[in-house]
């Protein structure tokens, strides 16, 4: 399939990546700031009023009286999207979040040639990576939140930041141009995962989606308990399957099984396998799989 | 299960594990992040202030730029950050908080940029909402980034001086916290105070 055809069959989950944008990311910000003008809220949104990240860090780091303080809406957002992963898969990450949307588009406009992007076709391989960085941030926030090894280990999730990247490049591009003015080790770091080697140098361009945001990897887990409860998702057909593994290839989240049904746990419901194979049907409504 | 489903979860936990401990190190001497109360007094060593709302540690900050990470001293050192997201009144009455970094040398340019639940004077640096017994300034984020010339970066000593909170009303300083920038070995003080979150 060539970028055209691509950017057309696609164009709605793209519409809603720039609509996430504008929804999220400072100036714009449009929902956090809807909710803050009715909280009367003064303070300026940017993307780092819904961080994807540190309600998770706070429920394992034992700190629960942040959730209910003043960035109650930061958790209500996180836990939000969770749920909401229960019924609608991981849609969040899939069309909405603007982390993933924008390493993902660069993945896709750039064009290096395919050997020299890493895919992992082993979907259980790529899963025990996605949750082998899930325990070790849960660990840290525990450790670090019941001062076990507060001396030994910090936080995670403001030290490395894509969104804090994202933000401030976006703010950049809007005229704040102090927003790339200072940079930390942390954050020189995750520009490099999220965008050179998660973004340019891994099929699909979600690396970051994949191996560093526990959002991502609860909705996951989230998603496939909606899916075996019978809730939104997509099904393969085996009987429509020629196998020419077209799937593998355009699924950014390498979510495609060698026997191309779908791990539920990386798949975000980006369609782009019901879009590029007949296999593929998606399932709206609660409906238990025949098989 | 197979031997390499447990190796891609185990390395990648320890990547993940490291990266907290990397982020433990960076956390003193990159961006530190720091806890504010009024009224301190001033900061000269360790302490937790109790009072009207949560106990509140705070200690005096030494940064160590030598003790930054890799790619921020070959990248950018010549710049170098604080934060904070705390400032909470811990006395029995309002105060309009103003905040000040004192003793900054005239070629060492300091950009704020301040983010708040409260209306901010960027002129005088002052909050225009009072800050009540027990409360804390809303969903505030402040950034403090020293701009440091070229021939600073050679001092053993590059900043002393402290951020003061101020009551503006009075012009009474209400806390004191001494903030120093120093130079790796040339220093006799290691990196301290602070913290990420």
């Amino acid at each position: 399939m060539n970028a055209k055809e691509t950017l057309i069959r696609n164009r709605w989950r793209y519409i809603s990546f720039v609509v996430g944008f504008f929804l999220f990311v400072a100036p714009f910000a449009l929902f956090t700031r809807a909710v803050y003008l009715i909280v009367g809220n003064t303070a300026e949104p940017t993307l780092h009023s819904v961080c994807f990240r540190m309600p998770i860090d706070w429920i394992f780091g034992g700190r629960f009286y942040s959730i209910f303080g003043s960035s109650w809406f930061m958790a209500a957002f996180v836990f939000g999207v969770i749920i909401s992963s229960i019924f609608l898969g991981a849609a969040f990450c899939g069309w909405l979040c603007p982390v993933g949307a924008v390493s993902e588009a660069i993945s896709r406009a750039v064009p290096i040639p395919n050997k020299f992007r890493l895919r992992i076709r082993d979907t259980k391989l790529t899963m025990s990576m996605r949750y082998g960085f899930l325990v070790g941030f849960i660990a840290v926030a525990a450790l670090v939140g019941y001062k076990l090894a507060s001396d030994q280990l910090g936080s995670i999730c403001c030290r490395y930041c894509a969104s804090s990247v994202l933000q401030n490049f976006a703010s950049a591009l809007f005229g704040d141009l102090s927003a790339i003015e200072y940079w930390q080790s942390g954050a020189i770091i995750s520009l490099l995962f999220w965008l050179v080697i998660g973004g340019l140098f891994m099929s699909g361009g979600r690396g970051w989606c994949l191996f560093f945001c526990p959002l991502g990897a609860f909705s996951g887990l989230a998603h496939k308990l909606g899916a075996r409860l019978g809730f939104y998702r997509i099904e393969h057909k085996p009987e429509s399957c020629n196998g020419c593994n077209k799937c593998q290839d355009v699924c950014p989240m390498w979510a495609i099984k060698e026997d191309h049904n779908i791990e539920r746990t990386l798949c975000v419901n980006c369609k782009e396998c019901v879009h590029a194979c007949d296999a593929y049907k998606l399932i709206r409504g609660r409906k238990i799989a025949d098989s | 299960m197979k031997t390499k489903y447990i190796l891609g979860f185990v390395l990648v936990m320890a990547i993940t594990l490291s990266l907290g401990a990397y982020s433990a190190t960076l956390g003193k001497s990159e961006l530190v992040h720091f806890w504010v109360a009024v009224p301190a007094g001033n900061v000269t060593a360790p302490m937790v202030l109790r009072g009207a709302g949560p106990p509140i540690s705070m200690s005096p900050i030494v940064i160590d730029l030598q003790s930054r990470g890799v790619l921020k001293n070959l990248l950018q050192p010549q710049l170098e950050g604080l934060s904070t997201h705390w400032i909470y009144n811990l006395g029995k009455k309002p105060v309009k908080v103003k905040l000040n970094l004192a003793n900054v040398p005239p070629d060492i340019a300091v950009d704020w940029e301040v983010n708040s639940g409260f209306e901010f004077d960027a002129a005088t640096h002052t909050f225009k909402t009072p800050l009540y017994p027990g409360g804390s300034v809303p969903n505030l984020g402040i950034d403090w980034v020293f701009h440091i010339p070229a021939y600073y970066m050679d001092e053993p000593v590059i900043y002393d001086g402290g951020l003061e909170v101020i009551d503006a009303d009075t012009g009474a300083v209400l806390t004191f916290i001494p903030i120093k920038f120093v130079n790796g070995a040339a220093s006799s003080s290691a990196t301290q105070g602070g913290s990420c979150h």
